[in-house]
């Protein structure tokens, strides 16, 4: 079971991409919890993720979250804004496989 | 042009990176957040109390005392927010130090209650509920800040009473903050007295006149407006939440602008601000979400011929219409692309300055100071936040045209251009 969580300001355009990950999770036969939430929920939330994804909107706050991230020993990166605007579920999901997999 | 975007980014990143990682606007905006279901509570009830056409209906005793019954609901929340906003930013700052933070929490709170006026009109006891809500705002941001750094600080040197092993834990937890609470309050207090023999009385008219009042004279301007929604688009064209980095800084102003607006609603009185927090929210926000980008996806469905412009217009639509922009803004795109630069900025600009002149002139009601969920679809967020009146949603409804208008011919270009390197890349496949 992967665990993938998506941050951005309030949780509602990264659960727009949540439903089309799930979808291509489903596609693709890979067993997957992911779930959005707004970006002062996500510091509690990442003790139970495997990855962390922020959407490319609060970049800004890479270098909190990073921190955070470090500590609780599990990778992160910034959405490609290009996949993020397509709501493309399949890259960002294939994208967040390939950082737990490092 | 893209060397020139290059260096405007590495100005904006860094400005976006200190605003938000800075821990007292992190709090604040987050203190705002924890206020913000209490504060939309009590605006459904200004709403359901201030229901358009009920009074001609209904008998002048019956609506009155239908006013009174539900006159607890906003009376509890709205109208006394500041006290909920200084407990989320005491919270929240202490959280961050690692402390424990409900103490936080009420030792901002309590210290505030120090700090405010207990005397209305010679009875003593009571405390005007005024101060606990705008009046008392930046006060009470100051007061959550330095309390919340004061019981840290008593915390972090350790001077607390320390129990001997086999305590419970919760007594031992109520016992070591008695030292940093007792500490932190007291300074509050001496500062309480020490003011009681200025000019200003107590600190909170000291802070009221000083600060608040010229900084949010400021803020109710068009000027400060335009600077704000155009530093709210120029963030978002570099991909960057411009909502959240800019709010963080204006909130204070425009709440408080909001709750005079409230008072004045609910006394019946005539309206003191134009510009508001729901000014920002409804009419220029809310219709699509930053940019006011509902009307760009009506475009695309209108005249959008392009594959890749149709595609983005059934993705983001839906969307769009609760006010989530982030597919059209990514997508179009709207970041980094100098052909829609143009109408990006200029479109907010037009519609705050039609608003502005609509609203002073008394066309449109002002915005009566309830919050609206943002996520409300424009025409009924423009109704319920001019306080249930229907010129509210028709002036959204004229915004959206505007903004229509000043996209079209550069959605013609994008699509165009779009369209023509589909064709050509279509053909160059068919041979």
């Amino acid at each position: 079971m992967k665990r993938i969580l998506l941050a951005c300001s309030s949780g509602m355009s990264t659960s727009l991409l949540v439903s089309k990950m799930k979808e291509a999770a489903a596609d693709e036969g890979v067993e997957a919890e992911i779930w959005a939430v707004a970006q002062d929920k996500a510091f509690e939330d990442i003790k139970k993720a495997d990855v962390l994804l922020i959407g490319p909107q609060m970049r800004f706050l890479k270098g909190k979250f990073a921190k955070v991230a470090e500590e609780a020993g599990i990778p992160l990166d910034v959405i490609d804004p290009v996949a993020y605007g397509r709501v493309d579920g399949k890259a960002v999901l294939n994208k967040a496989l390939q950082l737990i997999g490092n | 042009m893209n060397k020139f975007m290059g260096v405007l980014e590495n100005v904006l990143l860094p400005i976006a990176d200190k605003l938000n990682n800075n821990r007292y606007l992190s709090a604040l905006r987050d203190g705002f957040m924890v206020a913000l279901p209490l504060i939309i509570f009590g605006s459904i009830f200004v709403v359901i109390a201030n229901f358009p056409f009920l009074d001609k209906v209904i008998s002048e005793s019956a609506y009155a005392k239908y006013q009174d019954a539900l006159g607890p609901a906003s009376a509890a929340t709205l109208s006394i927010m500041g006290l909920f906003v200084i407990v989320g930013i005491g919270y929240k700052l202490t959280q961050y130090y690692k402390v424990d933070a409900i103490y936080g929490g009420v030792v901002a709170l309590a210290s505030f209650l120090i700090l405010t006026p207990q005397v209305v009109e010679k009875v003593s006891g009571v405390i005007p509920t005024a101060s606990l809500g705008a009046q008392g705002m930046f006060l009470g941001i100051f007061t959550a800040f330095i309390s919340s750094e004061l019981y840290r600080l008593f915390v972090q040197k350790n001077w607390t009473i320390k129990m001997p092993p086999g305590v419970p834990d919760a007594v031992s937890r109520s016992f070591s903050a008695l030292i940093p609470i007792t500490l932190t309050l007291t300074i509050f207090l001496v500062v309480r007295i020490l003011f009681s023999y200025t000019p200003y009385d107590t600190v909170q008219n000291f802070i009221y006149t000083i600060i608040q009042q010229p900084l949010t004279h400021l803020g109710s301007g068009l000027p400060a407006t335009i600077i704000a929604v155009l530093l709210i688009q120029i963030f978002w064209f570099f991909g960057l939440h411009g909502q959240i980095i800019v709010n963080s800084v204006f909130d204070p102003i425009w709440y408080a602008l909001n709750d005079d607006n409230l008072k004045a609603f609910q006394a019946g009185t005539e309206l003191p601000h134009v510009i508001t927090k729901q000014f920002i929210d409804s009419f220029l926000v809310g219709m699509g979400g930053s940019g006011m980008t509902l009307a760009v996806v009506f475009l695309i469905f209108l005249i959008g011929k392009s594959r890749q412009i149709k595609e983005l217009g059934k993705l983001g639509g839906p969307a769009g219409i609760f006010n989530v922009n982030e597919p059209i803004i990514f997508g179009l795109p709207i970041i980094m692309n100098p052909l829609v630069l143009i109408p990006w900025l200029l479109a907010p600009v037009v519609v705050a300055i039609v608003t502005y002149i609509a609203m002073s002139t008394g066309l449109v009601p002002r915005p009566a100071g309830v919050i609206v969920p943002w996520t409300t679809p424009v025409v009924l967020n423009g109704f319920l936040a001019t306080g249930n009146a229907w010129q509210g949603g028709v002036l959204q409804a004229i915004n959206f045209v505007i903004v229509a208008v000043i996209w079209w011919p550069f959605l013609k270009i994008l699509d165009k251009n779009y369209y023509e390197k589909e064709k050509y890349e279509s053909n160059s496949k068919a041979s």
